[in-house]
């Protein structure tokens, strides 16, 4: 218990890492699973293909795998360009914070893709009919109505999706990402506690996943109040 | 005294899903007010028909004007109508997750630019004209069918259509909320309404229509007033799908 408390500060620092991390991927993610989706469900063949492309390959690697070639192909290009200019700079590389958002980003995002495309299926088509009816353009039948129904639909299995957002967050250690992963491998280097701290590390996980189960409860109770009210 | 030109004007109009022709040659002019019923057995393109009329289905052949403009491909032009016609769905087509209010001030809104009380205040006026105002904050889940074709009735009608379309608003209905309904499309044809209805309903187009069109296998096969179209059909066809429906 001793050693959990010397190791505090830093325990909550890196927690708040992960936190921003996620929030930062979490953007992404929706930004990429609504093009993907789009792009998906889109006339045209070059859309669809690339769609298609980015949700084989980023469902397909595991995403540690993703992760170092992300960080490592990002670096290496960003290396290369910056010696064409100076010849003396050794390294260089993107921000292991937004590296490592970008690539765990990527897959999430690839399975929100399916579970977008899925839900902008599952909308009515009577009721897409009934608000170009009543003469809203297609923009507006996209803002007002798909997309309101779409995320209603989506709610579940994009809830599935965050919580393995949280979990990837554990994976950024690997390139320096000072998460709480990364504090509990230093600890243990100092202290050799490394059952009490990945322990720590795995009660404040669990924790954080709660928030999130219990959040995604209370936007579920809000999405559905037209369900229940109609019981 | 001028003639006006008809407010809707189908000429010669064809329409083909993939080689399937759906609609022959379809001629139909509606003047200003009036009420025109279509009947015809399933499969036969009545919906398709009216969902051609304010571009929900392209046509292939031909052409529909409505209200002064020509119906294209392009969507702004589809649009432009689609603002002027009102559709009413057999299977009514409420926003689930809408207020039946918000049902009704979402177009009002998005499409007439009107500020949130005066979409309410239309919206509240047209609830109390179908006789549900006192529904307004339920879910269209709360409703029963009936209230809830009432509802789609109103919120077509809070954008102040020149034209309503019905597809069969009374089909999915349980057999006691029809009159309800029917009511309130008559109410609707006395003020003076210019009307397509799509129905089975013929007590409804004997006493609302000014034309009955009888479609089948995508073909208008005839057309007349009630009291001929009933007491002197001049196709057999019409005569075996009178005697079908009035049977049942
Ligand atoms: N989107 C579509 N794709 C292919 N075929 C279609 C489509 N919509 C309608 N059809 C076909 O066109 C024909 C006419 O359909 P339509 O819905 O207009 O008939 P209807 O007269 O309204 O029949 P009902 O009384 O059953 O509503 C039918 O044979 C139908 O199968
Ligand atoms: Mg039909």
């Amino acid at each position: 218990m001793q050693e959990i408390i010397n190791w505090s500060d830093e325990f909550l620092a890196g927690a708040m890492v992960i936190i921003q991390l996620f929030f930062v991927s979490l953007l992404m993610v929706i930004v990429w699973g609504l093009l993907g989706a789009t792009a998906k469900l889109s006339n045209s063949r070059i859309a669809r293909g690339i769609a298609n492309g980015f949700t084989v390959l980023c469902r397909g690697i595991p995403e540690f795998l993703l992760l170092l070639i992300v960080y490592f192909g990002s670096a290496v290009t960003l290396t290369n360009i910056a010696r064409s200019w100076d010849p003396e700079i050794r390294f260089m590389d993107i921000p292991p914070f937004w590296a490592g958002a970008f690539a765990i980003s990527l897959v999430i995002g690839a399975y929100a893709t399916e579970t977008f495309r899925g839900a902008f299926l599952g909308i009515d088509k009577g009721l897409v009919e009934a608000a170009k009816a009543l003469g809203l353009t297609r923009f507006q039948v996209f803002w007002r109505l798909r997309l309101p129904m779409m995320w209603r639909l989506a709610l579940p299995g994009f809830g599935n999706h965050l919580l393995s957002l949280l979990k990837d967050t554990a994976l950024v250690s690997v390139i320096g990402v000072q998460g709480i992963l990364f504090t509990a491998q230093q600890a243990t280097t100092v202290n050799h506690k490394p059952f009490t701290m990945y322990l720590t590390v795995a009660f404040i996980f669990l924790a954080l996943s709660t928030v999130i189960v219990v959040t995604m409860k209370c936007i579920e109770k809000y999405a559905y109040r037209h369900l229940e009210a109609a019981r | 005294m001028p003639s006006k030109p008809p407010i809707i004007s189908l000429k010669s109009v064809h329409k083909y899903f993939g080689t399937y022709h759906a609609l022959r040659n379809i001629n139909l002019d509606v003047e200003e007010g009036q009420k025109i019923v279509v009947c015809g057995p399933s499969g036969s393109g009545k919906s398709t028909m009216i969902r051609c009329v304010n571009g929900l289905e392209q046509h292939d052949e031909g052409d529909i004007t409505v209200n002064g403009h020509m119906m294209t491909t392009d969507e702004k032009t589809g649009n432009l109508i689609r603002q002027e016609v009102g559709m009413v769905f057999q299977s009514f087509n409420l926003f689930p997750h809408m207020k039946v209010i918000e049902n009704l001030m979402m177009a009002q809104r998005m499409v007439r630019k009107k500020t949130k009380a005066e979409a309410r205040d239309t919206g509240m006026k047209l609830l109390e004209r179908v006789g549900i105002s006192a529904q307004a904050d339920k879910f269209p889940g709360q409703l029963s069918g009936g209230q809830q074709q009432r509802v789609a009735i109103a919120r077509a009608l809070c954008m102040n259509p020149k034209v309503m379309l019905f597809d069969e608003p009374t089909s999915a209905l349980d057999p006691e909320m029809i009159s309800e309904v029917l009511e309130v499309m008559t109410e609707l044809a006395r003020e003076g309404m210019t009307m397509i209805c799509v129905t089975h309903e013929m007590g409804f187009a004997r006493s609302v229509a000014d034309r009955i069109v009888f479609m089948d296998e995508g073909e208008i096969v005839e057309a007349g007033e009630p009291e001929t179209f009933f007491a002197n059909p001049e196709h057999n066809r019409t005569r075996k799908f009178l005697d079908q429906i009035i049977s049942h």
